[in-house]
């Protein structure tokens, strides 16, 4: 059976993105595609969450500013070191349920998870460094022009062949 | 999310997204994604189920190797465990945005058509 997008959302939320749907494939132009270049087994994967991960030593996702705007959210991004754990982050995020991320970071964000692939060798290497945004953005213009552009940057700096990403 | 992505892929990074809710992340149109039937906030399985998370990730990572076209869709056999009540019992997530439609429900219009507003 396929997959019900709508199962797991509240009636509100879903006719948010009921809408959304409706009215996305215009905005969009043909779909960017960047091949493989190595083989999975080869290359060094970094990933990308939206549940707003941010190191204690940095600082938080800034959720007083939404309280303010609320139709605001912070586009910024955080970089995490490849070993820190649940107790080295804090999740900063007011749409999701963060307390499944503080108890088992891997749920949204698997860096262990990843580099326990890599020493099976499903994956070539696990990046040093892993990377979080806070996924509500509902004025995307800095996201698109700014953080994600930055992201790249980081990326390649980091010799990072592929990215998966992670949605909460 | 799919926005992050499209840009990656045009410069030149290849990426697989996962989705709760692929409906959504296919209409913002990404190179390849993998769609889940999980509950949000917890994208790769629960808290401490390291052998669930671990193929979710190797299936979700199969996708990037797999994927010869733009626009790959590929929906990952997974199950999550309980009902859709179940899964939400006990959260308890009250965004400010929801607060603000509540005390000015005419707004909500501009969420729906995504004309947001410069500031509140």
């Amino acid at each position: 059976m396929p997959i019900d997008s709508y199962r797991f959302l509240d009636f509100a939320t879903r006719q948010i993105i009921r809408a959304w749907v409706r009215r996305e494939p215009q905005a969009s132009g043909p779909v960017p595609w960047a091949p493989m270049t190595k083989r999975l087994g080869d290359a060094t994967i970094a990933l990308i969450a939206t549940a707003g991960v941010a190191c204690r030593d940095d600082p938080p996702f800034d959720q007083e500013r939404e309280r303010r705007d609320p139709w605001w959210g912070d586009p910024t991004y955080r970089a995490i070191p490849a070993d820190s754990t649940q107790g080295d982050v804090r999740l900063c995020h007011l749409h999701i349920d963060t307390r499944f991320g503080e108890e088992d970071l891997d749920v949204v964000l698997p860096m262990r998870r990843l580099r326990e692939l890599a020493d099976e060798g499903f994956v070539g290497c696990a990046a040093d460094t892993h990377y979080s945004i806070m996924g509500y953005q509902l004025r995307p213009q800095v996201l698109e022009v700014e953080t994600a552009p930055a992201l790249v940057r980081e990326l390649k700096a980091g010799g990072v062949d592929a990215a998966a990403l992670v949605p909460s | 999310m799919g926005l992050v992505q499209r840009v990656l892929e045009a410069h030149g990074i290849p990426s697989v997204s996962l989705s709760m809710i692929p409906d959504f992340t296919r209409a913002v149109g990404v190179s390849r994604l993998a769609g889940i039937g999980y509950p949000m906030s917890r994208p790769m399985g629960r808290p401490g189920d390291a052998a669930g998370q671990r193929e979710v990730l190797r299936a979700l990572l199969q996708v990037l190797a797999d994927a010869t076209v733009p626009d790959t869709y590929v929906e990952l056999p997974f199950v999550w465990p309980e009902s859709p009540a179940r899964a939400r019992k006990g959260s308890d997530v009250r965004p400010p945005i929801a607060d603000l439609l509540a005390r000015k429900p005419w707004l909500l219009p501009k969420l729906y058509s995504g004309d947001i507003p410069d500031e509140e």
